[in-house]
C-alpha cells in the first residue's frame, strides 16, 4: 500500500469503480453492509415500523408465544418483544456512536501525537496510561466505572469510551510511527511546516483507512460491552429498551418463555457478526497484504 | 534471557502498581461519600459520628498520604478491610480467586482444544466445503455474546433433555464431579470466542507457512503426515500462542457475567457485589488482582513465546 505513493494533487480515476471491484470480491462484506444499514434503517424508523409502544403492558397478554399481532411474542409484563427489540436497537447503535466519537477521537489524538512524538516524554507518559488501562480486563473496567457512576446511558458513554481508547491509540500510533518516516513529511518538515499542520495533513488522512477498520471492530465490542452492563443491571436503565436487559429481564423466564431470551440474543448477535464482517472485508479492501 | 525476564517483571510490577494508582484515585474521585453512603441507613447521624468514622477508615488525611498508605500496604499484601464484613480483602479475595482461576483454565483448555484442530482442518482442506463451513462457525463464534450463549445452553438443555446444572455450587473438595459439571458450561459459553479466534488465526498462519518454501522443499521426499505433522503444524502454532495472552484479558473479563449467571462464588461474583455495595477497598483489591493475573499470565507467554521460537530475540 505505501510503495504506491500517489501524489496528493492528482485525481486518480476510476478511485470508485476499483473500490466497487474490490467490494464485489467480499460478498460477505456487502451482504454485512447491509445488515448495518437495515440495522441503523430500523433504529432510526422504530417508532414508524414497531407495531407497539415499547414500554407499553399488555397485561393480558403477558409471555405469549410468538405469533399474531405479537411477532416475537411478549415478555412477563406483556411488552411487546419485537417493538423493545427495535427500540433496543436505537439505545445500541446510538451508545455505541456516541463512545466511539468520544473513545475514537480521544484515542486518535493520543495515538497521533504519541506516535509523532515516540521516545519523548509525552509518548512515554500516554503510552503508561494506556498500558494502565489495557491491563484491567474489559467488563472489569467497565463494572468499575460505570457501576461507580450510576446506571445512566451518559456513564455508559463514558465507561465504554475508556475500553476503546487504547485500540485506537494503537492503531494510530502505529502508523503515526511509519507515516513519520515518510518522505512527504520529512520534505514538509524541511519546508518549515508546524508540526500541527504535519499532523493535520499528513498524519490524519493516511490514518483514515486502518481507523475505519477498527471503528468496525470496535462497534461489534461496544455493542456486546453495552448489552453485557445492562444485561448486569449497571449500564442502559429501565425502562428504556435494550437488548442486555432484555436478556437480563429474559433469563428469569427461560424455561417457560425461551423467545424472551432468543430474539434479543439473536438481534445482538446479528448486529456483532454484521459489524465484525463488515471490519474485517474493509481490512481485505485497504490492506491486501494482510487478507487471509 | 534472564535480563529480558528481569526487565519484563519489573515493567509489570511498574504497570500494576499504576493500575492501582488509577483505581485508587477514580475511587476518590467519583461522587457519593463512602461514609455517608455506610451510614445513611442508621437514623440520626451527628456530624461528629461521621467525622469519626472517617478518621478511622483514613479518609480524613490528604489524598496523597493515604495513596502512598496504600500503596505501601498493598506491596506487602495488604489490601486492607472491607467496610462491609470487616474481613481482611487479601481473605476475601484469596478465598475466591481459585475458583475464577478454574472457570479461566477450563474455558481456555475448550478454546484451544477444539481451536487447535478447527483452524488445522480448515487449513488443510482450503476451500472445501468444510473449510468454508468452519469459517462461517468461527465468525458466528467471535460475535456470539458469551452470557447469551450461555443462557441459551442452559435454556435449551433444560427443555430438550431435561437436563439443569447442578442448583448449588461445591467446591472441587466438597464434590469434584458437581463441580466439573457445574463449571462446564460457563466453561463452553466463555470458550468458543477463544476456539474461534484461534481456528482462524491459526488457519491462516498454517496456510502461510504450507506456501512457504521449506515446505515446498521438503515436500517431494517426505509423506505428507510428515510434511503437515512435524513441519507444518509446529511452525504455524507459534503465531497462535502469542493469541493466548489476549484471550486470557477476554476470558477474565467473560467469568465476571457468566460467574452471575451460572451462580458461581468467584471473583467475578466479588468485585460485582462489592461494586454495587460501595465496598471499596474489596473493588480496589480485585481490580488490582485481575490486573496482575492479566500481566501475569502475558509475561509468560512472551517468555515462553522466544523458547518455542529461537529466531525471536530478547532486545
Amino acid at each position: 500500500m505505501s510503495e504506491i505513493a500517489v501524489p496528493i494533487a492528482t485525481p486518480r480515476p476510476g478511485g470508485n469503480r476499483r473500490a466497487l471491484r474490490l467490494l464485489r470480491r467480499q460478498p460477505l462484506g456487502v451482504v454485512a453492509g447491509v445488515v448495518v444499514v437495515l440495522l441503523v434503517v430500523a433504529a432510526a424508523l422504530a417508532p414508524v415500523i414497531a407495531p407497539f409502544d415499547p414500554t407499553a403492558q399488555h397485561r393480558a397478554d403477558f409471555l405469549q408465544i410468538p405469533g399474531g399481532p405479537f411477532l416475537m411474542g411478549t415478555d412477563d409484563l406483556g411488552r411487546d418483544i419485537f417493538s423493545r427489540v427495535l427500540y433496543g436497537a436505537r439505545t445500541s447503535l446510538l451508545v455505541a456512536v456516541c463512545t466511539l466519537a468520544v473513545g475514537g477521537v480521544l484515542g486518535v489524538a493520543i495515538g497521533v501525537v504519541s506516535g509523532y512524538f515516540a521516545g519523548g516524554w509525552v509518548d512515554t507518559l500516554l503510552q503508561r496510561v494506556m498500558d494502565t488501562l489495557m491491563a484491567i480486563p474489559g467488563i472489569v473496567l467497565l463494572l468499575f466505572v460505570a457501576a461507580l457512576l450510576g446506571p445512566s446511558i451518559r456513564n455508559t458513554v463514558i465507561a465504554l469510551s475508556l475500553l476503546v481508547v487504547p485500540s485506537f491509540n494503537r492503531v494510530a500510533r502505529g502508523e503515526m510511527l511509519r507515516i513519520r518516516e515518510e518522505l512527504y513529511v520529512e520534505s514538509a518538515r524541511a519546508a518549515g511546516c508546524s508540526t500541527w499542520r504535519i499532523l493535520r495533513r499528513h498524519g490524519l488522512p493516511n490514518l483514515l483507512a486502518p481507523i475505519l477498520v477498527v471503528t468496525s471492530l470496535m462497534f461489534a465490542i461496544v455493542i456486546i460491552a453495552e448489552s453485557a452492563l445492562s444485561f448486569l443491571g449497571i449500564g442502559t436503565p429501565p425502562p428504556t429498551p435494550s437488548w442486555g436487559a432484555m436478556l437480563s429481564d429474559g433469563s428469569r423466564y427461560m424455561e417457560i418463555a425461551p423467545w424472551m431470551v432468543v430474539f434479543p440474543g439473536g438481534a445482538l448477535t446479528v448486529a456483532v457478526l454484521a459489524f465484525n464482517l463488515l471490519g474485517d472485508a474493509l481490512r481485505d479492501v485497504f490492506d491486501p497484504k494482510q487478507s487471509r | 534471557m534472564v535480563e529480558y525476564v528481569v526487565r519484563r517483571g519489573l515493567y509489570g510490577v511498574l504497570v500494576v502498581a499504576l493500575v492501582t494508582v488509577f483505581v485508587f484515585l477514580t475511587l476518590r474521585l467519583i461522587p457519593g461519600d463512602v461514609v455517608r453512603l455506610q451510614l445513611a441507613d442508621a437514623p440520626g447521624v451527628s456530624p461528629e459520628q461521621i467525622a469519626q468514622r472517617a478518621a478511622q477508615l483514613g479518609l480524613d488525611q490528604p489524598l496523597l498520604a493515604q495513596l502512598w498508605r496504600f500503596l505501601a500496604n498493598a506491596a506487602t499484601g495488604d489490601f486492607g478491610t472491607s467496610f462491609q464484613s470487616g474481613e481482611p480483602v487479601t481473605a476475601l479475595i484469596a478465598e475466591r480467586l481459585p475458583t475464577t482461576l478454574q472457570l479461566g483454565v477450563m474455558a481456555l483448555a475448550v478454546s484451544v482444544v477444539l481451536g487447535v484442530p478447527l483452524g488445522l482442518l480448515s487449513a488443510v482442506r482450503q476451500n472445501s466445503w468444510l473449510d468454508q463451513g468452519l469459517r462461517v462457525v468461527s465468525v458466528a463464534g467471535l460475535s456470539i455474546p458469551n452470557f447469551w450463549l450461555g443462557l441459551l445452553l442452559v435454556t435449551y438443555l433444560a427443555l430438550w433433555f431435561s437436563w439443569s446444572p447442578p442448583l448449588v455450587y461445591r467446591t472441587p473438595a466438597e464434590d469434584l464431579g458437581s463441580n466439573l459439571v457445574h463449571m462446564a458450561l460457563p466453561a463452553i459459553a466463555l470458550g468458543v470466542a477463544g476456539m474461534a479466534a484461534i481456528a482462524r488465526m491459526l488457519r491462516s498462519s498454517m496456510l502461510e507457512v504450507l506456501r512457504s518454501p521449506f515446505i515446498r522443499t521438503v515436500r517431494p521426499g517426505a509423506p505428507e503426515r510428515t510434511v503437515l505433522v512435524t513441519h507444518a503444524v509446529r511452525n504455524s502454532l507459534v503465531p497462535v500462542f502469542s493469541l493466548i495472552g489476549l484471550q486470557v484479558g477476554h476470558i477474565l473479563g467473560g467469568t465476571v457475567i457468566l460467574e452471575s449467571i451460572f451462580a458461581i462464588p468467584g471473583m467475578g461474583m466479588l468485585i460485582f457485589e462489592s461494586v454495587q455495595l460501595r465496598d471499596y477497598p474489596v473493588v480496589l483489591g480485585c481490580v488490582v488482582v485481575y490486573g496482575a493475573v492479566f500481566i501475569l499470565v502475558n509475561l509468560v507467554v512472551d517468555v515462553l513465546y522466544g523458547v518455542i521460537d529461537p529466531r525471536i530475540r530478547y532486545a
